[in-house]
């Protein structure tokens, strides 16, 4: 590396008042210009996180969003060189920081991990399908699904209700299946009971219905009469919604 | 040729053609790279009806650190996959200490930064196997200059062998902004290494301050040093930017079309004079 230290610790110093906004001496700058480049840089990391996360940014006040943005902007080192993927970092700063509880916010994880899922799925790299065909048994043939998925849980219904203290009152076990339909490019997403989730989980592995059925009763599933019939009502379902795509050929 | 800034707003309407036509156009390598769904479709129909050219936005050249390795690869892939003719970057830096910023940080004028970043460039052209053409940036402040901006660009040209992109727009604001003759300075810079101009307009937030925002029509000050300045250059690729404040398609066409008009009128007297 050619640049000297003095060079060096220069531009630190002014990345790192970008970072802060904290008041740093810099040599040959003009005077009040510094704080352009702070004002700059954080309402484009503010604008990200607002667009990224919009209904956390409606449901949480405005300081405390405010300190959020600022303390991952400042004690974060941002590593994605795509603008589109650092709310992933944000969520994950949340989660590692233990916001939820700093902030008193106790679906903040849920809620920022869906919405991240939501850009995520939508952006996320075109995945191809294995080849399928139309026709197949429902309960003895492998299905194909959409890979361009996300199966998620939360102890928050943050993907039903937008009213933060319903939210908290019907605290829970969900399961969202989020997917991009290939035709419109768009996310769905869609609530799942426990069996249904797990069901899901198991088809992706390639497991047949019928031999997930069976595995029913072990999780306490009641296996009615109805179950069966249900299931495939589910997945036929699906398939008009464009996730199940056909049977393994 | 006289292009436009591929955004995501107008997508459609460039697709159409109906009320808007650039000779080609324009986007950031790092907001299309690695996606899927439902615009690498529209990026594919877009690249299919017009030339396109790169502007890339995270790779710092500036930077005090290592050059990101796994970043020039993606990038190398995204321009050889979507034959791209031109690849430009910013004469700044966005990362330090392993943050990006996201921003165009200016960069000391110093001799050693010169030394430092015309290495970086040469890597960078040798592993993307294409000249980069460096844009120099707007800047509000200079920080610890030892050299002027003139002498730094012009040798970071000279030890690095790079191309410029000369953002007019960009002079305009500096020399506002730090009270200095833009068409002096032009004139001092290595003009045949143009190969490239972008276009673009500003927001004055205070009587001393001119902020690029990118989100304003040309102001009629800029286009006559776009004239002045095409005097001096052979013909090279023309940009508009517009990232804010996103008008109807017909003014923007407007402003392509005056921009196109000088050329024109510029580029063909030049060649009427030399034949």
């Amino acid at each position: 590396m050619n640049l000297l230290p003095d060079t060096y610790h220069i531009q630190q110093t002014f990345s790192a008042y970008c970072r802060t906004g904290e008041k740093v001496r810099l040599p040959g700058v003009t005077p009040n210009r510094l704080k352009y480049y702070r004002a700059l840089v954080f309402n484009m990391i503010n604008d990200t996180m607002e667009s990224a996360f919009p209904i956390a940014f409606k449901n949480i006040p405005v300081r405390k969003w405010n300190k959020m943005v600022k303390d991952f902007f400042a004690n974060h080192a941002c590593q994605s060189y795509q603008v589109w993927k650092l709310p992933l970092e944000f969520y994950t700063y949340a989660v590692e920081n233990n916001w939820e509880e700093v902030y008193d916010i106790p679906y903040l994880n849920d809620l920022l991990g869906f919405e991240w899922a939501e850009m995520e799925v939508y952006n996320m790299e075109d995945i191809p399908a294995p080849p399928f065909t139309l026709q197949g048994d429902w309960l003895e043939t492998p299905l194909v699904l959409n890979p361009e998925h996300k199966l998620l849980s939360f102890a928050y219904p943050v993907h039903l209700e937008a009213n933060p203290k319903k939210m908290i009152q019907n605290k829970g076990a969900y399961f969202v299946l989020l997917y991009r339909d290939a035709e419109t490019g768009n996310v769905e997403f869609i609530d799942l009971s426990p069996w249904l989730a797990f069901l899901t989980e198991q088809l992706v592995l390639g497991i047949t219905v019928r031999d997930i059925l069976d595995y029913a009763p072990q999780l306490n599933i009641t296996d009615t009469d109805t179950l069966e019939e249900d299931t495939i009502d589910f997945l036929q379902h699906m398939q008009q919604q464009h996730f199940v795509l056909g049977f393994q050929s | 040729m006289v292009g436009i800034g591929f955004r995501r707003e107008f997508a459609e309407e460039m697709i159409s053609g109906e009320h808007i036509k650039p000779d080609f156009i324009e986007f950031a390598p790092e907001n299309w790279m690695n996606i899927g769904g439902y615009w690498k479709k529209v990026l594919h129909r877009v690249v299919e009806k017009y030339p396109v050219l790169c502007h890339g936005l995270s790779l710092s050249i500036g930077s005090p650190e290592e050059l990101n390795k796994e970043f020039l690869h993606y990038v190398k892939t995204f321009l050889n996959e979507y034959k791209v003719q031109l690849y430009s970057e910013h004469l700044s830096y966005s990362k330090c200490d392993n943050a990006h910023m996201y921003d165009l940080l200016p960069i000391p004028f110093r001799m050693d930064a010169v030394k430092h970043i015309a290495g970086r460039i040469r890597q960078v052209q040798d592993y993307l196997e294409r000249p980069l053409a460096m844009e120099i940036v707007s800047y509000y402040t200079p920080v610890a200059a030892e050299m002027s901006e003139v002498d730094f660009i012009n040798e970071i040209v000279r030890q690095s062998g790079c191309q410029l992109l000369l953002d007019v727009n960009n002079i305009y604001v500096n020399a506002f902004n730090h009270q200095y003759d833009a068409k002096a300075f032009i004139q001092q810079l290595p003009l045949d290494k143009v190969a490239y101009i972008h276009m673009a307009g500003h927001e004055q937030v205070a009587p001393d301050l001119i902020i690029d925002t990118h989100g304003e029509p040309i102001i009629d000050p800029v286009y006559d040093l776009f004239e002045w300045t095409l005097q001096h250059l052979q013909p090279v690729p023309v940009l508009l930017e517009r990232d804010f404040n996103i008008p109807e398609m017909q003014e923007l066409q407007g402003e392509l079309s005056r921009l196109k008009n000088i050329c024109h009128k510029q580029w063909k007297l030049k060649n009427e004079l030399v034949a």
